[in-house]
């Protein structure tokens, strides 16, 4: 009778965090729709809001994702959705395998570069720093290599998301500093250093941008969890 | 090569349809990578075994585009909501709001920017490099 009521308190938590979770998310996808200010997309609107909730009627953030963890679980498959558009653009990559893959290269020793160095030089604490190292990669491979290298994935996720953000904005004005003559090195800038909302900004520039940041963003995961991973492999 | 043979059969003219049968199929493909990427403790996640194995599946053409390609899509155009539970972490982080979260915010900012010059400089050269000697190997 007892275990009943406590799988049936499970269910409630599952069905009504998640219920708020995915009602905000798809109100700030509408928001974001109509007016296209930073602020008003969904990755600022849905967790402020969410968060307002969690502290307005007391809750705490184990309830929350005990309640919404299958969202997370969603990553997994979404990584190997990632391989249609990587598919799709087999032709971009055969003719530009060289520039790409050296952008990719470089610009991935960057971001781990410059997160350690200033890190280091501000004197941010070893938590910090480690979970800081994946910032410039998609959530689902940034998740993984945080865990992979001691980080804390939750705290990754917050940089992740603030590097999303700030470099879709960076990104923009950066384009017009920069002498880029290719739609190759625009698309390249967004993917590489603002993930999935740089990939958004590329779109919004033009078709082949946002082609090209769509298959960085997920060649610099890729690359950086296979390595996360070797790392990993090598401290066990 | 036996399917583009026969006719279209009707589990196949339904998974070119649904959206939410290509996921599944997808969250199949998941799992198998993650059952490969256990058993053999690969260090890579389950998911990067099943990008891989998709990934081959369509090079090979064993795996027809359009039989993914809707599941696909929305589980790449709906990924900020699969992550929004690791987001709504920030609750418990209070003590971001302080010095230290204005030196996370400056590390964030140069990272970044060096980030994109870094990357942006170095494919723009490439791609001007290859553009300047395509003319003399277009003839190999």
């Amino acid at each position: 009778m007892s275990q009943d009521m406590l799988e049936s308190d499970e269910l409630l938590t599952i069905l009504i965090w998640s219920a708020i979770t995915i009602a905000f998310y798809v109100f700030s996808k509408v928001l974001y729709r109509r007016w296209s200010y930073w602020w008003l997309s969904p990755l600022v609107v849905a967790p402020v809001v969410v968060i307002a909730i969690i502290l307005s009627v007391g809750a705490d953030y184990r309830e929350y994702l005990q309640g919404t963890r299958w969202l997370l679980v969603l990553l997994g498959p979404t990584m190997v959705a990632f391989a249609v558009p990587v598919f799709e653009r087999r032709e971009l990559i055969r003719r530009h395998w060289a520039a790409l893959s050296l952008g990719v290269a470089l610009g991935s020793v960057t971001a781990l570069a410059t997160a350690w160095g200033l890190a280091v030089l501000l004197g941010l604490s070893d938590v910090l720093r480690t979970s800081m190292l994946p910032r410039s990669m998609s959530m689902p491979f940034a998740m993984e290599v945080s865990s992979d290298i001691g980080g804390f994935p939750e705290i990754t996720a917050i940089f992740v998301v603030l590097t999303g953000v700030l470099g879709a904005a960076l990104g923009q004005i950066m384009l017009h500093w920069l002498p880029l003559r290719s739609a190759l090195a625009r698309g390249a800038l967004l993917g590489i250093g603002a993930h999935a909302a740089g990939v958004v900004k590329a779109h919004e520039i033009g078709s082949e941008e946002g082609s090209v940041a769509g298959l960085v963003m997920i060649l610099v995961g890729m690359i950086n969890v296979i390595g996360g991973g070797v790392f990993a492999l090598g401290l066990l | 090569m036996m399917m583009r043979n026969n006719p279209v059969t009707l589990a196949h003219y339904l998974l070119r349809q649904s959206r939410l049968a290509q996921a599944g199929v997808l969250i199949g493909f998941w799992l198998v990578g993650e059952a490969i990427a256990r058993t053999i403790d690969l260090g890579i996640p389950g998911g990067v075994v099943g990008f891989l194995i998709m990934l081959g599946l369509l090079m090979t053409r064993l795996v027809s585009l359009q039989s993914v390609k809707r599941g696909a899509d929305w589980f790449v155009s709906e990924m900020l909501l699969f992550f929004l539970p690791a987001v709504v972490a920030l609750v418990d982080h209070g003590e971001f709001v302080s010095l230290m979260g204005l030196k996370v915010l400056l590390v964030i900012v140069a990272g970044t920017l060096s980030v994109m010059v870094v990357s942006a400089l170095t494919v723009d050269l490439c791609y001007r490099w290859s553009a300047s000697h395509e003319p003399r190997h277009a003839g190999e």
